[in-house]
């Protein structure tokens, strides 16, 4: 545990130290992720489909705001939709249109979140977002964790009926819009995931946040088992094809990552609890004191001893 | 004094932007974003809505009461434009008095590092 303790201060010192790179590095991989992603998932505009745009695209997200990969992210969904059919686009850029005004207006700061969800949703994990999000994030998380596994389920929804609109060239437009419209619509598997994610990220959130002991891992274990729970149900009532494999390893790694996040950013001793009560002007405070884990990181000091030089003058 | 100038630096100036405003000013602009927000979303997928049934409506709209049609339609979007709104009113609520309390205390941090300073 305790070299553990020292591995993780000196992930934090050289994270602290090297923050001003770290940042723009870590924004621009997640950018070359989302668009490598929606590019191989969709590809339906050759022109975006390059990897000096993505590259290009992906640069200048590294130096601007979080929310600028979200922004692109959409504009690289709806040129593709829009190269699949203009029908398409209309639906979708209506749909991001209402995700966009729901996370500007309550959950403006997590761009990382939505991202990431999207990005994971895709994988066929999106378990481990709510999780984790519950520990770090609040309540209004659940609208950046909602909109990045709408996105994904609504690209995979007109991914698989892309043939068929395609068949459709020579239907009206209204055809196309009430065939595109329905496919989204019949999307019931994302109805339920943002439900289910929601609901447990709110118990892990509630739960995190009670005065008792080990109230981080309970949150983590009961967050990944409710979310697991309502999914089998929901998947059960509405029978939708929701993988249970996908669903049985997504909780596992929820409930890592959940553990990783807490080890991180809650790591505390519950054996020297101390509790105390005082007084002041105008409260009297009852405080439950529980020390943090910390270990005190080894310095190296290198002492340099050089043998002295004489020197001679003529 | 790091902790100060950290906050002054981070979350400080966020939260002096808030309190820039009244309570009641700034959580009022709040929920009429929320409102305008809701009511263009709302808009959107009602144009979206009459597109997807437009052969049905147009060989339907001698025979609909179309007083009825626009009470329920008025309904839902009261309905909508109103739970929205709760919730906006309700984050920013919160948020304000987050902002409120942070910034109490540091100005009472503030205040006692000039005393130490004045000694």
């Amino acid at each position: 545990m305790a070299s553990l303790l020292v591995v993780k201060q000196y992930i934090t010192n050289f994270i602290g130290r090297y923050e001003v790179y770290l940042k723009p590095l870590g924004k621009f991989l997640l950018a070359m992720l989302a668009f490598m992603t929606i590019n191989s998932k969709l590809g339906y505009m050759h022109k975006i489909d390059s990897f000096a745009i993505v590259l290009i695209a992906a640069l200048l997200c590294s130096v601007l705001p979080t929310n600028f990969i979200v922004l692109l992210s959409a504009v690289f969904i709806i040129l593709h939709m829009y190269a699949l059919s203009l029908e398409c686009a209309i639906v979708v850029i209506v749909l991001f249109i209402i995700l966009f005004l729901l996370y500007f207006g309550l959950s403006s700061k997590d761009g990382v979140s939505a991202v990431m969800s999207g990005l994971l949703t895709s994988m066929g994990i999106p378990y481990i977002m709510p999780v984790t999000m519950g520990l770090v994030g609040g309540p209004t998380s659940i609208v950046s964790v909602g909109c990045g596994v709408m996105t994904s389920m609504i690209i995979k929804t007109i991914k698989a009926n892309a043939t068929a609109l395609m068949a459709m060239e020579t239907e009206d437009m209204t055809a196309k819009l009430r065939f595109v419209i329905d496919a989204v619509l019949d999307n019931k598997i994302a109805i339920l995931m943002v439900f289910s994610f929601a609901v447990t990220l709110l118990v892990v959130y509630f739960v995190r946040q009670l005065s008792i002991d080990f109230s981080w891992p309970i949150a983590i274990g009961s967050g990944a088992i409710i979310d697991a729970i309502i999914v089998l149900v929901g998947d059960l009532s509405m029978n939708s094809s929701v993988s249970i494999a996908g669903l049985l390893i997504g909780t596992v790694l929820a409930i890592v990552v959940g553990l990783i996040v807490q080890f991180f950013k809650f790591n505390v001793n519950y054996n020297k609890t101390e509790k105390v009560e005082f007084e002041d002007d105008e409260y009297f405070y009852y405080v439950k004191a529980v020390p943090k884990r910390t270990v005190a990181v080894p310095t190296r000091n290198v002492k340099k001893i050089n043998s002295s030089k004489k020197v001679v003058r003529k | 004094m790091t902790k100060l100038a950290i906050f002054e630096k981070e979350k400080g100036k966020k939260d002096m932007v808030i309190l820039n405003y009244f309570r009641s000013d700034y959580i009022g602009f709040k929920v009429l974003k929320a409102v305008l927000a809701a009511t263009l979303s709302f808009f959107m997928v009602f144009v979206l809505y009459l597109l997807y049934n437009f052969e049905t409506i147009m060989a339907d709209i001698y025979k609909m009461d179309l007083i009825d049609v626009g009470k329920s339609i008025l309904v839902m979007y009261l309905s909508i434009v109103g739970v929205y709104a709760v919730i906006v009113y309700a984050v920013y609520t919160h948020r304000y008095s987050k902002a409120k309390k942070e910034l109490k205390d540091y100005y009472s941090k503030l205040k006692r590092l000039e005393m130490m300073n004045s000694k």
